[in-house]
């Protein structure tokens, strides 16, 4: 097959391979975990420091929005939903790519889910924290809100409204964070044993140890094990798909204009899953780096990642084609009005169009192989994915409720510098829970690493890609 | 070795290592087919044909789940009725007090979250974890069971011959064998 004069050099159309260079299960194990026992850098300091001085606007916003109440807040009628709201939506939105990735694409048995699956499970865990925060604080007593929102017997006598959305929201957003974290600790258990195994001091011998729950890689465990792993796998596919359907209820099931549709569960999932895409890449793309992960983590990962940013980008393009086409089609004034009128040119409009550009237009370069395949690129429109992702809840939330039925009733919205802060405070509380995965735990789930790589060494059906033939 | 210690009977095992996944299946395959029980195998990741290789039987994990699945949604279902029609109806906007499609997510959610609890808490129940210290811990090599290394122990019964099992463990591939012994806490 080779020609005579054949150049040494890569085949454009072979893909890339999904663990690079030649390895063993040691050199795996001890490369995975260099970066945990390796002591903290200058970098990590940095960003450690920089994350904890987020964290603490997060309690100066916190401690003033308890003690003087929530009208701190920008939110008033008729934008009585505002920040607390989006960043909810968006945070939760954040979340979903690491269930999509750790659980839809176990059952869809797609191999190159091993080297990101991790470190997507720790952002789902971190971003539903964040999530959380909002609903608890809006309530003004966070202290109450569990006899408010939670079935008890008390002695008001009176339970929850089951026919609403907001109390279908409390059952599935706690359920999803539950499952999260048995779904994420239960993945770890055999890489905390690895932990174990190879600590350097008898002290982090003893942590790592009592973490890893006296696992002993047993035949009779595995064999249970697998079991459990697979269907938590399986029972998250379509908690993920319920909990950001819920979330789109929250609006879809009330009358307001640009809120009131059917199209919102699948757009809002579509949306979730390319909001929390991007952030996996704005994480990963840095961490594979500094903490030399590149060669379980290469350019076939990203590759994919962008494809699927690519596509759930264009699912949600439609979705914004779909809400305008049915507000010409349905012939309602105040739906027409508020997507033609006040959405494209009203005071808001800069937000709405920033969106269409970061969620229509940027993914649109993920057509061409070189920005795929460029850390530089893919970072940067990451980034801008998760800004639009977040002028997507804006006009929403805000610019819907700013216009409504009534002239008289509207008013301008502007956020105040409690809400602003809350928000880079919960970057600051994702930051800081983040970079303390990464210390303590290993990114990348070694345990599937090795299994991965025995199957693409013994598989001679499975190539080094992962593809089968 | 157990005089004066409360009739304390130390327990007894051979850890065997083996060269490879294949080799691990193979030898622990003609082990027990030598006639030994108490098999069990350790290994970093786990292997094709573990099942068959040790003669487990039908894992018991779906069975729990999906008891706890029916579990959730029943739960779900009936707390909702209990409390919305029987307990304390309320009137808004002329609902019916039953009104099965609004009872749907949380009887899924609930279903959702009692079997994912149930698989998770089933299998360390299961597997007796956690357990921080099993005798197989004693062996040094142990520790490579979870980073490189294909182990395969046996437990001994009481008046087992140790010398006969680390031969016939030792004939059956191999690479090294050891007997370790439960210490006494």
């Amino acid at each position: 097959m080779a020609a005579p004069n054949h150049v040494d050099m890569p085949d454009p159309l072979e893909p890339h391979a999904l663990i690079e260079g030649k390895h063993t299960d040691k050199t795996i194990n001890d490369s995975l975990l260099h970066h945990v026992w390796r002591g903290a850098g200058k970098g990590w300091w940095l960003l450690f420091g920089v994350a904890v001085s987020m964290l603490g606007l997060l309690g100066v916003a916190l401690t003033w929005t308890l003690y003087k109440g929530i009208g701190t807040w920008g939110n008033n009628i008729p934008v009585g939903w505002a920040f607390g709201i989006i960043n909810f939506v968006w945070w939760i939105g954040i979340g979903h790519a690491g269930t999509l990735i750790s659980a839809i694409l176990l059952l869809f048995q797609q191999k190159w889910r091993t080297s990101i699956n991790r470190f997507a499970e720790a952002m789902t865990l971190f971003a539903v924290i964040c999530a959380l925060l909002f609903p608890l604080i809006h309530t003004g007593r966070p202290w109450f809100a569990a006899y408010w929102l939670m079935p008890y017997p008390s002695v008001q006598g009176i339970w929850p409204q089951f026919k609403s959305p907001l109390t279908w929201d409390v059952f599935a957003v706690s359920t999803y964070f539950t499952i999260s974290l048995l779904f994420w600790f239960l993945g770890l258990v055999p890489d905390l044993a690895a932990l174990r195994d190879s600590s350097p001091s008898k002290t982090k011998r003893m942590i790592y140890g009592l973490f890893a729950m006296g696992w002993r890689g047993s035949g009779r465990h595995w064999a249970e094990y697998k079991w459990a792993y697979v269907l938590l796998a399986g029972l998250s596919t379509p908690l993920v798909l319920s909990v950001h359907t819920i979330v789109s209820f929250d609006f879809a099931v009330s009358v307001i204009p640009g809120w009131h549709t059917t199209i919102f569960p699948p757009y809002f999932v579509a949306g979730a899953v390319f909001s929390g895409f991007a952030m996996v890449l704005t994480w990963m793309l840095p961490a594979r780096h500094f903490l030399g992960l590149k060669h379980v983590v290469t350019p076939k990962h990203l590759e994919n990642m962008a494809k699927v940013m690519l596509v759930t980008g264009m699912m949600v393009t439609y979705g914004y084609v779909m809400e305008h086409f049915i507000a010409w089609y349905s012939g309602n004034p105040y739906e027409a009005g508020q997507f033609f009128l006040v959405r494209w040119r009203g005071p808001m409009a800069p937000v709405f169009w920033l969106m269409v550009t970061c969620n229509c237009v940027v993914p649109q370069l993920y057509w061409s192989k070189r920005v795929r395949h460029s850390v530089p690129m893919l970072w940067v429109t990451s980034i801008l994915i998760n800004v639009g992702m977040w002028c997507e809840r804006f006009n929403i939330v805000v610019t819907s409720l700013h216009r409504d039925f009534i002239p008289s009733k509207w008013e301008n919205y502007a956020p105040t510098w409690v809400d602003i802060c809350l928000f880079i405070g919960t970057i600051g509380l994702f930051s800081t829970l983040f970079l303390l995965f990464l210390k303590f735990v290993p990114a990348v789930a070694l345990t599937e690493v090795k299994e991965l790589r025995h199957e693409l060494a013994h598989d001679p059906t499975v190539d080094s890609a992962g593809e089968t033939h | 070795m157990s005089s004066g210690h409360g009739g304390f009977v130390p327990r007894r095992y051979v850890v065997a290592e083996f060269a490879d996944g294949a080799a691990l299946l193979s030898g622990t395959k003609q082990v027990r087919e030598g006639g030994y029980k108490d098999l069990d195998t350790h290994t970093p990741y786990p292997l094709h044909g573990l099942e068959d290789a040790l003669g487990l039987k039908r894992p018991k994990i779906p069975t729990i789940v999906l008891c706890g699945a029916i579990a959730g949604a029943f739960i779900a279902y009936s707390m909702i009725y209990f409390m919305n029609v029987l307990d304390w109806p309320i009137n808004i906007g002329n609902r019916p007090p039953h009104s099965p499609p609004a009872n749907i997510p949380i009887t899924f959610e609930l279903a959702i979250l009692l079997a994912g609890g149930s698989s998770f808490f089933g299998f360390f129940t299961l597997a007796k974890l956690p357990r921080p210290y099993h005798p197989i811990f004693e062996s040094e090599n142990f520790t490579r069971a979870s980073i490189d290394a294909f182990f395969l122990s046996v437990e001994l019964p009481e008046d087992g011959d140790a010398d006969k099992a680390l031969a016939a463990i030792r004939a059956a591939g191999a690479i090294g064998v050891e007997l370790v012994t439960e210490s006494e806490r």
